[in-house]
């Protein structure tokens, strides 16, 4: 009986270090085929905004940080993102996914990553990006440097101002000189005015050539925006405004109340019929393909 | 009577060691759930130090702090719940229903309001800060629940404990809408119960706090079972009523503060596992203290396990999976005490 049973735990212990020699080989094979295949790097991107950077270039990246209101990537770049790797918000990214798919480097966002390098340096080589020096045209350039296409950020960037210059005429043609402009933004709880810093401020006052509204400029250049009440927006006395809606429901009602109001109907822009209703994305995606697609957007505006 | 509390030490050891047991398999449950699949072989190769390094990486850096935090905020929770359970002579008393979660959110608020940078050192303050904030709703409920001349009344307790815990909740939501949008979300979601502690410094932050107040709560287990007859009977056996409430009082306060501050403001668990360890093993608290730590335990690993790893890719935090469960069994007794 006992003899038996011996035999028997020494089988199973047979098959268990055989599974385990098994397992072993078989990633060793993994791994090997897998090098041999990627001359391109792989990259794991902790910035959506550095993803459309990347995707400018034509680099996919292996795995992306998802958008942390849409728990998704941004709507405009879905389809291109849609063999990478979801590695959660980065808020809180979901570091085992990005040890899973073992990537040879990883871009970091200075503000939200800052703190945790070393931890992402133990998993690959690491470049850490302070989205906030420079323009994306830095960060492109700076990516573009990183994976050997210099040339392709350039012509990029070369694209992108000469189109530039063809929507400044078209705007040109369309207000004159009086092209006083401000962006809004609707949320179901405030209202907000964008300033001059990223995202809508370089689009709108360097890239479209227009002009800040008054007050404009005083907003807190260190903020994206500030919340402002309704009874303040005639003030900006903007010849043209910008809208941007948020998604959800509560949103789309509040600017629909918004446009109820007498303070509303009263202002210059809204009287000359110049509000542009724009989407969110890309709009606020303050990357190289973002910021080509928002152009992209202005352009159809103004041929109008 | 000798013979009576034989039993039920003998019955007290089999179910703690039962427990011991269950909690084992389920913080291995635990460690075995992450977007990474790691056989449970594998992690016991990687605790022998044979892991390769991304086993490792992923069980020591990611998933040990994490389910850490989460085992330690069970223990504490669950030993506090007990505490407050015998001081108030009341089975419906818990942190978050006296309203010590609610004074420790607060601490937390004033923390991020004042000195708000999220730097990592900082977290081993945080608990200082919500022990503060613990310690003076504490203070407030005391004062208030006095009588000069039967001393702390039970019931008021709870009832003044419902109503600092409504102030300082506004409070802390007046203080946290002037917050910038990124420490506000912080602050709503550990509000909820979000185990954010992700980091050794974290753990390091959780440790001392209950690895003193647990065992000392425990040693003062014949003082809680006095206390827990009431405080007549209790000075007749010789214990300094006063005194000694006040000192446990300040011991669950301790526990309960720390542990929210590492792992959100989760209630329900004060409350329910007591109760269950209570069942389980009699009323006596050198029997059931443990047990109430170890279900806590058990509760908060089980529900972090489960909000992290179901509702993948967006993870629920441990709070709201544990009120999922807790809530119906609050009714459930509330029902049956009357």
């Amino acid at each position: 009986m006992k003899k038996k049973f011996i035999i028997f735990i020494s089988f199973i212990l047979m098959l268990m270090l055989s599974a385990c020699g098994q397992n072993n080989s078989n990633t060793k094979t993994a791994t090997g085929t897998e090098k041999e295949n990627s001359e391109e790097p792989r990259i794991a991107s902790l910035s959506i905004h550095l993803t459309n950077d990347l995707l400018a270039l034509g680099i996919t990246p292996v795995g992306s940080v998802i958008g942390g209101d849409l728990k998704d990537f941004l709507p405009h770049v879905k389809e291109q993102l849609k063999n990478t790797k979801k590695l959660g918000i980065v808020k809180d990214p979901d570091m085992e996914a990005i040890l899973e798919l073992k990537p040879s480097v990883i871009y970091l966002d200075k503000e939200f990553s800052g703190q945790d390098i070393s931890k992402y340096e133990k998993i690959a080589p690491t470049h850490v990006f302070d989205l906030d020096e420079g323009t994306w045209r830095d960060h492109l350039l700076s990516i573009g440097k990183l994976v050997n296409q210099e040339k392709q950020a350039q012509q990029f960037i070369a694209d992108y101002e000469k189109e530039s210059k063809e929507v400044q005429a078209l705007i040109k043609k369309k207000f004159g000189e009086d092209n006083k402009v401000m962006a809004i933004r609707i949320t179901a709880k405030e209202l907000r005015v964008f300033g001059t810093k990223r995202p809508m401020g370089p689009i709108l006052f360097q890239d479209l050539g227009l002009k800040p509204a008054n007050g404009i400029e005083n907003i807190d250049k260190n903020q994206p925006f500030e919340v402002i009440s309704q009874e303040v927006l005639p003030d900006f006395d903007a010849d043209a405004i910008f809208v941007i809606v948020n998604r959800d429901d509560e949103a789309k009602t509040a600017f629909n109340e918004l446009e109820k109001t007498a303070i509303w109907k009263g202002l210059k822009a809204v009287k000359e019929n110049q509000v542009y209703l724009i989407p969110d994305q890309p709009w606020l995606d303050y990357s190289a393909l973002g910021n080509k697609m928002a152009m992209d957007h202005a352009k159809e505006i103004f041929s109008k | 009577m000798n013979y009576l509390l034989n039993k039920d030490n003998k019955r007290a050891f089999i179910v703690t060691t039962v427990f011991i047991f269950i909690s084992v398999i389920v913080v291995l449950l635990s460690l075995n759930t992450g977007t990474l699949k790691i056989s449970p072989l594998k992690i016991i190769q990687t605790f022998l130090g044979q892991g390769d390094f991304e086993s490792s990486t992923v069980l020591f850096d990611y998933r040990m702090p994490r389910i850490l935090i989460t085992m330690l905020a069970g223990i504490g929770l669950g030993i506090s719940g007990a505490i407050l359970q015998g001081l108030s002579r009341n089975h419906l008393a818990d942190p978050g229903i006296l309203g010590l979660h609610a004074g420790a959110a607060f601490g937390l608020i004033i923390f991020v309001t004042y000195f708000h940078s999220m730097d990592k050192n900082i977290a081993l303050f945080i608990p200082l800060f919500t022990f503060g904030g613990g310690a003076l709703t504490a203070l407030l409920i005391v004062l208030l629940a006095y009588d000069r001349y039967k001393g702390l009344l039970p019931i008021r307790l709870i009832l003044v404990g419902i109503a600092i815990s409504a102030g300082f909740s506004a409070i802390t939501l007046f203080f946290s809408l002037r917050l910038n949008e990124e420490t506000y979300s912080f602050a709503s979601r550990w509000l909820v119960g979000n185990i954010w502690g992700r980091d050794w410094i974290n753990v390091m932050a959780l440790l001392p706090w209950i690895l003193i107040l647990a065992p000392f709560t425990w040693i003062k287990s014949k003082t809680l079972n006095a206390l827990s007859l009431g405080d007549d009977i209790a000075s007749g056996l010789g214990v300094s009523v006063e005194k000694n409430r006040i000192l446990l009082l300040a011991a669950a306060v301790g526990l309960s503060c720390a542990s929210v501050a590492m792992a959100g403001g989760i209630g329900f668990i004060g409350l329910v596992a007591p109760h269950l360890a209570r069942r389980l093993v009699g009323t006596m608290y050198q029997h059931f203290l443990p047990l109430s730590g170890l279900i806590g335990l058990i509760i908060l690993v089980l529900s972090d396990t489960i909000g992290r790893s179901i509702f993948q890719p967006n993870a629920i935090p441990a709070g709201i999976v544990v009120a999922a469960i807790g809530t119906p069994y609050f009714l459930y007794l509330l029902a049956k005490t009357k």
